[in-house]
Parts: C-alpha cells; structure tokens; sequence
C-alpha cells in the first residue's frame, strides 16, 4: 500500500532559528510533506516563536495525516526553549504511524 | 548592513523622535492636553532610550531613562503640565538633543547642566513640584501605575523613584497574559527572549494557548499564533514586570494583575519553567547574529515612533541581506516578497542619500537644456512645425517637463524642522538674557526646496538672536510700556507668488532710529547731513559694518551683522527687507525662491536683450493703447486697466539699457504682482515665448547684479538674465538699485 511506500525525510535543522528562518523552515517542511519526517535538533543554538510555530504546525499537520513526525537529539537549547515557551512537542506527534 | 550603518539609522531616528518630542512639548506649553500628545512626547524619548540603549549610549540612555520617568507621570495623570514643569521638559528636550549629537558626533555636553536637570526631573517625578490640580493624586496613592514603569538603572548611577509599593510583600504572584501581534516580530522582537527574562524574575509557569495555530499550509511562518498564560512568583513589582515588555508593549495585548496564590489557575494545564536557562543565554558566535540582534533592537527602538515607515525601510534591508546570502531561490524569494510587503503596509517611503538625488537633479537640467537646444535646432528646420520630428519632441518636451516636476518634488521639504530649532534658541537666548519670551510658528509644513531649508537656518538664528537680545525688551520695560510682560516672537512661513516668504516678528520696542542713525554717523556709513526716510533709516542695519562695539554681547553682537544675514538671502536669491513700528515691534520679511533649479518663465526681449521673467510673478499681459496711457509727475506713466490705474515700468530703462524711456504703444506690458501685493506693469520691447528654464546661479558664477535673479541658458546655448522682478518693483518705487548696488559696493 502506499504506506509501505511512503518516503521518509530527515530533516537537520540550522544553529539559529530566528525570525528570519521561519518561513525557509516552512517552506521545507511543506517540500516534505505526505512523508514520514525525522527532525534532528541536535544543532540547535538559538530558536524563536515563529520557528516553534512553524514546527508545531507540522506536528498537528503530520498528525492529521497520520504520518509520523519525530524530533532527534533535541539539543540543550532545543528543549530549554520548548519548556520555556510551554510548548510539548510530543502532545502534537501521532503516537502510531 | 554594516553597525555603522544602522548606527546611523538609529541617528536619523533620534532626529526625527527629538522633532517629536520638541513639537509634542509645545503644544503642550500651549495648553494641549490631548492624551495622544503625551503619548507621542513619551514615545519619543523612550524610542530614544531603546535604541541608545542597543548601542551602549549608557549617557544618553541614562538621561533618558529620568525623563522619561517624569513624562510617565505626566502620562499617568500624576503630574500636571503647568508651565514650570514645562520649561524643565523644553530644557531636558535640549539637552537630549545633545546628548544625541555628542554621541554621534564625539565631543561632550554641559554636564552641570544636565545634572542640575536630572535632579529637577527627579523632583517632579517624586512629586515635590506638584500642581495642586484637583484630579492630581499624590504619588504613593496610586499602588499599581496604569502605564508600564520601565526598569530602574542603577548601574548608570540613578535611584530608583519611589512610587508605590512601600510595604512591598516578600513575594507576590501575578498573572501575566501575553499575546503577540504580527507586528511584534516584524520588529525584530522576540516573544522567547521576553519569556526568557520574565522567567528571571522569580519562579514561573507557563501555558501556551495554540489552539489559533492552524495547519502548516495554512499558516503564514512570520504571523503570531501563539499566546500565553504565566504565573510568575516573585520579589519584584508588577512594574518589574512590565519592564519586561517596555520595547514590545505596543505590539503585544498584554495584561499584569496580581493574583493571590490560591488563585493560580488550575484550569489551564500550566508546565514550570526550568529556572535554569543557562542554555539560552549563550548566543551563537556567529557574526550576523550579533548584528541582527542589534538591527532587531533598532528597530524595536523605532517601532514606537508613528511613523512606521522607516521600520519597513530598516526591515527591508534586513531582509535585503538576507536574500544576497546563498540560499535556496525559493527563500530568496519570500523574504523579497516580505520586504515588499512590509514596505507597502507602511507608506513606503524610503531614505536616499542627498548627493544622488542633487546628481539626479543636475543630470534632469542637463537634460533640459539640452532638450531645448534640440527643439531650437528642429524648429529652425522645419518652418512648419508639422514634421514627425517636431512632434515627438513636443511630447519629448512634456515628459521632460513631468521628470523635472518629480524630481524637484523629492528634494521639498516642510521648513519645520528649522523652526523647532529656533524654539530651543529663542529658550536659551532668553535665558541668558532674563527675558521672557514665547515663540509663535505659522506655516511649519510650507514646502521649501532642501538647499534653501539648509542655507537659511543660518541667517534665521542670527535674526532671532537678535530679536531676543535687542528686539524684545527686558520685562520691567515691558511692563512699564503697558506691555505683557512676556514678549513674543512670531516665525511664519508661507507660499506667496511662487516663492516662499518667511517673516520674523517681534512685538518688542521696534528699531531706534535716532540711535541706528547716530550710529551710522560715527561709523561712517552716511554723512551727518543725510536726510534719510525712515525706511531707509531701518535699512541701515543692513549695512556692512553697523555692528557696533556698544552691542556687542555673547549672544549677538559676535561681529556678525545684519549685513552678512541679507548676503546669506541674496546668495539664495533671495530678499529681506524690514519694517518697524517705534514701541510695537519690528517685522523682518525674507522671500525665498522655492527652488534653485528651475523655473517657468517668459522669455521677454528689452532693448535687444533677451531677458526672463519668472511666471510665478506674472499676473497677465496687454498690449497698452495709446489711450490707456497717462502722465503722473514728471517721468511715472500710469496705464489704465478695467478702470484703475497701474503704474507703467520701463524695465530697460530701469536697468540702465537704454537713456530714456520707450514709448509704451510699441511694447507689452507684463502685470506682475510683487510680494509687497503691489501691482505693476513692466513694460519690454517684445515676448518671445515661453519655457522653463534652469537656474544658474549669477552670484557663483559671476557676481550679484541689482535686479537680476539669475541667469539661464537658452535653447541657442546663448546666457539670458532672469529678472528679479521684486527689486525691479522696488526700484520703481524710489528705491533704486544704483542705491542698492552703491550699499553693496561698500560691503
């Protein structure tokens, strides 16, 4: 079935994720869209709102297409910023592909 | 974008927030009491604090910081606006202002005095000088401020001012609600840094409202989606907290309300925040961060300024940069289009640098001339004027006609700027001299061309220094006089057939003509048996060399004269006459052209010279019927026009081209309207045409010549004179220009 075909992409995301990065990281992660996507946050440095907007709009998006989103080696900072923000990445992701 | 770049970003800025905040306190001096003012008068400094404050203007922000603790209490309804108050305001403005230039420029500022104002500012930030109006409430009344309090900066060497909370608990909780608009990050702020520093304050715990978060396609990456709930325990106020957001408050909905510790929401699934963010403070050492950072704090300082404008302009770049780095095209393109976007959402303006718009405009009076010359050579060939030639160069001609309108049109400014920085001499001034005195502008946003704005500024302080120290009298006099004893000073602006006229009036003691005139005796300038008019009497401070050593003092007597102000006018084309009235005051009136690039004008012959009148000044023209010509006296002609009468100019025997008069039957008679608002009818031999033609300056290519403007090239590369037709006008009326040129010749 498609499942079984359904690509998967990783994706690394850059040290700094600023303002000025949310739209290029949405306009990557819809290229991946419809394929199970593995997000590597291991180099993340520095992160703002939007990014973190754009991130938890795929995971809401990947869940309502029941494709599975995971975050990787979330850095130090990666999972500072999500806590401080409130955000919990994990109640956004589909639990089962 | 280098920082010196968007150092001097933020320097034009502060000169536009200082404009701000100078026209904002005068309204104010005249009674405003417009909420939005105050606003705007607060705006302005604290846009000043945050941009110096990015840069490390640790002096400019520390100033800064007090006065805007004061005007938040004007703001907050705590301190009245009287007039004492006010003056405190107009002086710290001034040494604001300073400030700005010593950090732009290097150099220093008069630190006792900038002391001395701290300390008054803190005075009436403590209440000591507290209007007693009825809906003042005393300071320690008001437990929890309405408007943000920004943050104490004791590192600059400043206490903290004491408004509330003297039993301040050990810790209290507060909830604090915090949604961002769109704007908030357009601005280069970010909503996790002010998360990050609330969470400093004490223990925190947050939830975040997502629920306006749609799906990844249908969302837009740089709008706001995210709110947030946060309970935050701590020591410090609710001011404290506010501070937090001081640079974001007008781009987020934000509310701070204590709330007791039982009532902690237990509705909202709320997550503590780690107390240790260490992880977050260590910045990526790479280069562009550091200095988006910095871009990003600018432009926070700018987003309080109402004109939003130059925030796109500064976003733009930003995003300019970003789209030169090497990146996927697809995000090129998005920031391009972002850039376009914010760009368009505000107004669209955009700063160029002066010496490519002065190229532009020398290069469109080239084209001018040259377009000219063209039409000169086809119309010489083609008798008809029908060929496809003539007529597209006729079109040539128009759209030559509409790039010269526009790009004159870029370089006009409103003269406002120059007269708010006479308010801050006319305050000094008077300081220094014990006198009072209020300054009355009219006309601020009248339009002038940037090069005359800059040359005038000049002459002007020179002028209103003068009127301080010498026009208006000291307020015993006043008084003694029947006068108020505050003395005013009128600054007007105004279009007035096609130049700009800027008048300077005093109400003060008008000039003493027994003493101008003793004075010119003893210098010199005129023989003691002179039997001069009163106006030529007043004209003689004009005179080169008048200045004399019982008037010198620090303020005007600097060996500057009056003659130096009205070379200054006439090196811009330019006139000043005076008119004054013993006991009420002198009126000094400068016409101005508004442009030193071009103008329309009728191209006249008069004793077989080619000469141009400047349309502006041309009200209609008549072929005069020996009927319609009367004899007045033994040389004035009059010519009757619709049953009144004009008197008839001869303008070549005016300017010495011809011996004696000619006959009027055989020429044309201009009506030309002088700004005395006079009418006169200059007579010339015949009109050839007209054109726009370009100004060339006679006084920097030649020397000034009485009754002559400028000069210009014709489309047959010959030199025409323009005609000052204002001077021709005043010769006429007795005043001749051998008298003018004989004045100047002395000089």
């Amino acid at each position: 079935m498609a499942a079984k075909k359904a690509a998967s992409g990783s994706l690394k995301l850059p040290s700094v994720l600023d303002l000025n990065e949310a739209t290029a990281l949405h306009g990557k992660l819809m290229s991946m869209r419809g394929s199970n996507v593995v997000i590597d946050a291991s180099g993340v440095e520095r992160m703002g709102v939007q990014c973190v907007q754009v991130l938890a709009a795929g995971a809401k998006t990947w869940k309502a297409d029941k494709k599975s989103f995971l975050v990787e080696k979330a850095s130090d900072a990666f999972e500072k910023t999500m806590q401080l923000i409130g955000i919990n990445l994990d109640t956004l992701i589909a639990k089962e592909i | 974008m280098d920082m010196n770049e968007i150092k001097e970003i933020f320097f034009q800025e502060c000169e536009e927030q200082l404009a701000e905040l100078e026209s904002g306190l005068l309204k104010l001096n005249d009674g405003d009491r417009d909420p939005e003012t105050v606003n705007a008068v607060f705006r302005a400094v604290h846009s000043i604090k945050g941009g110096a404050g990015a840069f490390g203007l640790d002096d400019l922000v520390a100033f800064a910081h007090v006065f805007e603790t004061t005007l938040d209490c004007v703001r907050s309804n705590k301190l009245e606006p009287g007039p004492d108050v006010l003056k405190v305001m107009l002086k710290s403005a001034d040494v604001l202002a300073d400030l700005v230039t010593a950090s732009r420029d290097g150099g220093g500022v008069d630190e006792a005095r900038s002391r001395g104002l701290v300390k008054e500012l803190e005075a009436l930030a403590n209440g000591e000088t507290l209007a007693p109006a009825a809906h003042v409430e005393a300071p320690k009344a008001a437990a929890a401020p309405a408007a943000p309090m920004p943050a104490p900066t004791d590192e600059s060497g400043f206490q903290p001012i004491p408004f509330s909370f003297d039993d301040e608990p050990e810790t209290s909780t507060f909830e604090v609600t915090f949604k961002p608009r769109r704007e908030l990050y357009s601005k280069g702020n970010e909503a996790a840094l002010l998360l990050r520093d609330l969470s400093r304050l004490g223990e925190m715990s947050i939830h975040c409202d997502i629920d306006s978060l749609p799906d990844l396609d249908k969302m837009d990456p740089e709008a706001s989606y995210f709110g947030w709930t946060i309970f935050v325990t701590t020591e410090k106020s609710e001011d404290d907290i506010r501070a937090v957001f001081e640079f974001a408050e007008w781009d987020c909905d934000l509310e701070v309300k204590p709330v007791g510790a039982a009532e902690t929401s237990e509705e909202l699934p709320m997550v503590p925040v780690p107390f240790d963010l260490s992880a977050l403070d260590d910045e990526p050492a790479v280069e562009t961060s550091a200095v988006e950072e910095t871009v990003a704090a600018a432009v926070s300082a700018a987003q309080t300024a109402s004109d939003v404008s130059k925030v796109a302009a500064a976003a733009a770049r930003v995003e300019k940069k970003e789209a030169a780095a090497p990146a996927a095209a697809a995000q090129n393109n998005a920031a391009q289009n972002n850039a376009a976007a914010a760009a368009a959402a505000a107004g669209q303006t955009i700063r160029v640098d002066l010496d490519r718009v002065d190229r532009l405009i020398n290069l469109v009076g080239e084209l001018v001339i040259n377009q000219a010359m063209l039409s000169q050579s086809v119309i010489e060939n083609d008798a008809t004027g029908t060929s496809a030639v003539n007529m597209g160069l006729e079109e040539l001609q128009q759209l030559t006609r509409e790039i010269q309108d526009s790009v004159m049109a870029i370089r006009a400014q409103p003269v406002k700027p120059v007269f708010q920085r006479m308010s801050r001499i006319v305050r000094e001034v008077a300081d220094m001299v014990g006198k009072q005195i209020r300054l009355v502008t009219e006309g601020e946003n009248t339009e002038v061309d940037k090069t005359v704005i800059d040359k005038i500024a000049e002459p002007l302080t020179h002028m209103i220094r003068n009127a301080v120290d010498h026009g208006i009298e000291s307020p015993e006099k006043r008084e003694a006089a029947g006068k108020d004893p505050e003395g005013t000073i009128k600054l007007s602006a105004k279009h007035r057939s096609g130049r700009i006229l800027i008048e300077l009036q005093d109400d003060g003691g008008g000039i003493n003509r027994e003493r101008v005139k003793q004075k010119a005796i003893d210098n010199d300038l005129i023989s003691p048996d002179a039997n001069l008019s009163d106006e030529e009497i007043d004209n003689l401070i004009f005179a080169p060399g008048f200045s004399t050593a019982d008037q010198i003092s620090d303020i005007s007597g600097r060996g500057v004269g009056m003659d130096v102000v009205k070379r200054s006018i006439q090196a811009l084309g330019g006139r000043i006459s005076i008119s004054s009235r013993p006991g009420l005051g002198s009126t000094f009136t400068m016409s101005l052209p508004l442009t030193l690039a071009v103008l329309d004008g009728m191209v006249v012959t008069v004793a077989g010279q080619t000469l141009v009148v400047p349309l502006t000044a041309i009200v209609e023209t008549l072929q005069p019927e020996a009927s319609a010509i009367h004899s007045f006296g033994a040389t004035q002609r009059l010519i009757s026009i619709r049953n009144s009468f004009c008197p008839l100019v001869d303008v070549g025997r005016i300017l010495n081209f011809r011996a004696t008069q000619a006959n009027p039957v055989e020429g044309v008679a201009l009506l030309v309207e002088s700004e005395g608002g006079g009418q006169r009818a200059l007579m010339v031999d015949a009109i050839q045409g007209q054109r726009q033609v370009v100004i060339k300056s006679l006084e920097a290519n030649y020397t000034h010549v009485p009754g002559i403007a400028a000069a210009t090239i014709l489309g047959d590369g010959r030199v025409a004179l323009i005609l000052d037709v204002d001077a021709v006008v005043a010769a006429s009326r007795g005043q001749s220009l051998r008298a003018e040129m004989s004045l100047a010749a002395t000089g």
